[in-house]
C-alpha cells in the first residue's frame, strides 16, 4: 500500500514509518516545511518519501494525498493554549480531511486518544471499553483531549459524508525511549515522584505495538468502521510501573505515594473552595480538578479484546523486555522482521535509527 | 439593556475569544452567527450560543441573518473588504485594530459607514483599562500639571516560539505594511493620542535588529511633536521582560500606567515641601505591594488584560441600543490612522 503518515516524525510517527516499511509498504512521510533533512529520524531508504506541508494550512496538501491508498492520520499538538492546539489538531484535520475529499482518498486511520473518555462518569474499579461514554466538548478537561475530541468527530464526518472508510485508534499510555513516564502515575517534581493511587492498572502500549497496530489497523479491511482501543495484555499498576521506572532513573527517586481517596477528597475540596471564595475562577492545577484527576490516576480495567479480534495484533515484547528496550542504547537494538516479510538492508537501517 | 439586537461574528482567532466571552456573558444582544473559513473553528465557536448557525461564507451570512452588529476578527488584511461587506448590508461593524491598512482606506469605509447610516467602531480597548483610565483622570485634576511628554512603550518577545515567529506558517501580520509590528502599533498610536492635542511632526525609526527575514521590522522608536508637548512611541522584540506602559510627564509631577500587570505609580510635588520625593518614594512602594498583591490575585482568578475591551463593548451596545454616538468617535479613529500613515510614511523616516 502506499500510506500517508501525518505526525511522521513525531514519538509514534517515527516508529509508525518504520513498521510501514518494515511491512514492505511504500510510505509517503508528511514533514513540516522547516525541517531539516539532518534532523529527519530516518535514513534515506527504498520505499520512503517525503513530502513538506504544514497541516494548519491547506497548501500543499491536496498534492500530499495524491494517490496514496490510506492516510494515516497522527499529527496533533499537544501543547500550547487551546487556540494553538485546536490549530494544530482540529483545524489541521479538517485541511487534511478536505483535501482527502477533493482527492477522492477514503481511507483513514486516525489515531486519537484515551482522553476523550469521560472518566468521572466511570465507577471505581469498572472496565474502559470502546462503548465506555465520552466528554462532551465542554467538559472541565484539558485542551488536548477536547481538540482530540473534536478531531473525531471531524473523522466520523468524512465517514458520513463523503464516503470514508475510517478506522479511529485510541491508544492508551504509549510509553517507550524517552517517554516513559505519564500522568497517570502522579507528579514528577525533579527527583521526588509523587505516586497518586497505587493499584490501579495503567493502560499502556509500548511505542513498537503502537505502531504495528497503526499500520495493521490500514491494512485490515475489518478495522474499517471501528473504533479501537490500543492497550497491551500487560498492564502493571501504578506501583510496579514505577518502581520499574525508579529502577532504571539515572538518580534514585525519593517516591511519595498519596493515596487515591484522599487525593480525591482533596481535589473536591479544591474545587468546593474556588467555587466559595473565587466564585469558580480560580485557576487551579490539572491534579486538583476532579474531571482532569480522574482522568489521570482513577483505577479502572482496560479492555483490548476489540484490538485483538480485529488487528489480529500479537505485541512482541512483554512489560519488562519492552522497558529494557526503552532504557539500552539504540545502536543495540534492532527490531525483530515480522515474520513472512522481508526487509532489506537500507530498510533495516532505517529501522534502527529512531528505536 | 434588552436584547434586542442581533450580533454575528466574523474570525474565530485568538482574540474571538474575548469577543465570544463578553458576547456569552453580558447577553447585551442575541448571538446569530459565527463565520470562519474553517467550518470547525465556526461550528465549535456557535455551539456556545444555542441560537446561533455556522457559516464559512460572510456574504452568506449577512444575506441570510441581517445582523444588526457585525465583530469583524479576521486578520487586519481583509477588515476592510469585510467591514465594507457588512456596513452595506446594513450592519453596525466593530472591527479589531487597525481599522485598514491605510488611510485612505479608512476614509473610504467611513463614508460607506455615513451612506448606509451605521456606526463603524475600532477596538481601542486599552483606552478603556483601568490604569490608562487614571492617567486620564489625573490629568483631568491637574495633579500632572500640564502635560509635556508622552511616552507608550511596548515590549514582546515576539521572536521567542509563538504564532508570530513559526518556522513552518507565516503568520498573517507578517504581510502588512510594518509587518507584525502593525499588529500593536495601533495600540501606540491611539494612547498616545489620548494626551495629544494635535501632530505638527513625526520622526520614526524602523530597524529589524534581529535580521529575521519573516519580520519586516522587530524595533520601532518614533517621537511625535505636538506644540510643546512630545510624544514618544515605542516597539521592542528585544527588551524583557514584556511590558506595556504609559508614562505621562508633566510641570507637576508623572505617573506611569502598567497595562500588562495592572497599576499606576505616581510622583508629585506635595505639600510636604522638600520631603516630597520620600514621600513620593514610600507612597510609591506601598502602591507597588498592593498591585503585586492585587495582580496575584488576578493570576489566580484567570483575568487578563483584556478588561478594557469588556468595558468598551459594553459601551458600545448601550450606545447602539440608545442610537448614541459610540466611545470611540470618528476623530479617534481618523487621528490614530492618520498617525500610523505618517510613522510609515518614507518622509518621516530616520
Amino acid at each position: 500500500m502506499k500510506l500517508l503518515v501525518t505526525g511522521a516524525t513525531g514519538f509514534l510517527g517515527r516508529h509508525v514509518v518504520v513498521e510501514a516499511l518494515r511491512r514492505g509498504h511504500h510510505v509517503r512521510a508528511m514533514v513540516r516545511p522547516d525541517t531539516s533533512e539532518d534532523a529527519l529520524p530516518w535514513r534515506p531508504t527504498a520505499g520512503l518519501t517525503f513530502v513538506r506541508a504544514d497541516l494548519r494550512s491547506p497548501r500543499g496538501l491536496r498534492e500530499a494525498v495524491r494517490g496514496v491508498d490510506a492516510v494515516l492520520h497522527l499529527a496533533a499538538a499537544k501543547t500550547g493554549d487551546f487556540y494553538t492546539q485546536f490549530r494544530g489538531t482540529v483545524n489541521a484535520t479538517e485541511n487534511l480531511l478536505n483535501a482527502m475529499a477533493d482527492e477522492s482518498i477514503r481511507r483513514l486511520v486516525q489515531v486519537s486518544s484515551f482522553s476523550v473518555y469521560d472518566y468521572e462518569k466511570l465507577r471505581c474499579g469498572s472496565t474502559l471499553t470502546e462503548d465506555s461514554q465520552l466528554i462532551d466538548i465542554y467538559a472541565d478537561r484539558d485542551a488536548y483531549a477536547i481538540t482530540k475530541l473534536l478531531q473525531e468527530q471531524l473523522a466520523r464526518e468524512f465517514a458520513e459524508e463523503h464516503g470514508g472508510l475510517v478506522t479511529i485508534l485510541r491508544p492508551g499510555v504509549i510509553y517507550g525511549r524517552g517517554n516513559s513516564w505519564t500522568a497517570r502515575l502522579g507528579v514528577q517534581w525533579g527527583h521526588r515522584w509523587i505516586r497518586i493511587g497505587a493499584n490501579a492498572p495503567l493502560p499502556l502500549i509500548y511505542v513498537e505495538h503502537c505502531a504495528e497496530a497503526v499500520v495493521l489497523a490500514a491494512e485490515k479491511p475489518a478495522s474499517i468502521g471501528q473504533t479501537i482501543n490500543l492497550v497491551d495484555d500487560d498492564q502493571p499498576t501504578q506501583r510496579r510501573y514505577m518502581r520499574a521506572l525508579a529502577a532504571h532513573a539515572p538518580e534514585r527517586p525519593t517516591i511519595i505515594p498519596i493515596n487515591w481517596s484522599c487525593m480525591r477528597l482533596l481535589a473536591r475540596l479544591a474545587i468546593l473552595t474556588n467555587n466559595l471564595l473565587f466564585g469558580g475562577r480560580a485557576r487551579l492545577p490539572g491534579i486538583l480538578i476532579p474531571a482532569r484527576l480522574h482522568a489521570r490516576c482513577k483505577p479502572l480495567r482496560y479492555d483490548n479484546q476489540r484490538m485483538k479480534s480485529l488487528l489480529a495484533i500479537q505485541p512482541r515484547y512483554d512489560l519488562q523486555t519492552a522497558l529494557a528496550r526503552c532504557f539500552t542504547t539504540p545502536e543495540s537494538v534492532v527490531t525483530p522482521l515480522a515474520d513472512g516479510h522481508t526487509v532489506d538492508k537500507e530498510v533495516q537501517d532505517a529501522c534502527a535509527s529512531p528505536i | 439593556m434588552s436584547a434586542t439586537l442581533t450580533t454575528a461574528v466574523i474570525g474565530t482567532g485568538a482574540i474571538s475569544q474575548e469577543h465570544l466571552d463578553f458576547l456569552s456573558r453580558e447577553r447585551v444582544s442575541h448571538i446569530v452567527g459565527v463565520c470562519d473559513l474553517s467550518r470547525a473553528s465556526a461550528r465549535y465557536a456557535a455551539s456556545r450560543f444555542p441560537d446561533a448557525r455556522a457559516f464559512t461564507n460572510h456574504h452568506e451570512m449577512l444575506d441570510t441573518l441581517r445582523p444588526d452588529v457585525v465583530h469583524v476578527l479576521t486578520p487586519p488584511q481583509t477588515h476592510a473588504a469585510i467591514c465594507r461587506d457588512c456596513l452595506e448590508a446594513g450592519a453596525h461593524v466593530f472591527v479589531e485594530k487597525p481599522v485598514a491598512l491605510t488611510y485612505e482606506d479608512f476614509q473610504k469605509l467611513w463614508t460607506t459607514a455615513e451612506r448606509y447610516d451605521r456606526r463603524l467602531i475600532e477596538d481601542h480597548n486599552y483606552r478603556f483599562n483601568t490604569p490608562v483610565q487614571t492617567l486620564e483622570q489625573l490629568v483631568a485634576e491637574g495633579q500632572l500639571g500640564e502635560i509635556r511628554e508622552v511616552e507608550v512603550r511596548m515590549a514582546l518577545a515576539l521572536h521567542r516560539g509563538n504564532r508570530y515567529n513559526d518556522p513552518h506558517l507565516s503568520h498573517p501580520s507578517h504581510q502588512l505594511p510594518a509587518g507584525v509590528i502593525h499588529e500593536f502599533l495601533p495600540h501606540l498610536a491611539y494612547l498616545a493620542l489620548r494626551f495629544l492635542p494635535r501632530v505638527d511632526r513625526v520622526v520614526a525609526a524602523w530597524r529589524n535588529e534581529s535580521g529575521n527575514p519573516a519580520f519586516q521590522y522587530d524595533d520601532l522608536d518614533a517621537l511625535v511633536f505636538s506644540s510643546n508637548i512630545h510624544a514618544r512611541l515605542r516597539f521592542s522584540c528585544h527588551t524583557q521582560p514584556d511590558c506595556f506602559t504609559v508614562t505621562l510627564r508633566g510641570t507637576e509631577g508623572w505617573a506611569q500606567a502598567d497595562l500588562f500587570h495592572p497599576c499606576v505609580q505616581t510622583s508629585w510635588t506635595r505639600e510636604a515641601g522638600p520631603f516630597s520625593p520620600l514621600l513620593n518614594q514610600m507612597l510609591g512602594g506601598a502602591v507597588l505591594l498592593s498591585a503585586g498583591v492585587a495582580n496575584l490575585r488576578r493570576k489566580i482568578l484567570q483575568e487578563t488584560p483584556y478588561e478594557g475591551m469588556h468595558r468598551l463593548l459594553r459601551m458600545t451596545y448601550e450606545c447602539l441600543h440608545r442610537g448614541e454616538e459610540p466611545p470611540i468617535t470618528f476623530d479617534d479613529m481618523d487621528r490614530t490612522s492618520r498617525l500610523i500613515d505618517s510613522l510609515l510614511d518614507e518622509a518621516n523616516r530616520l
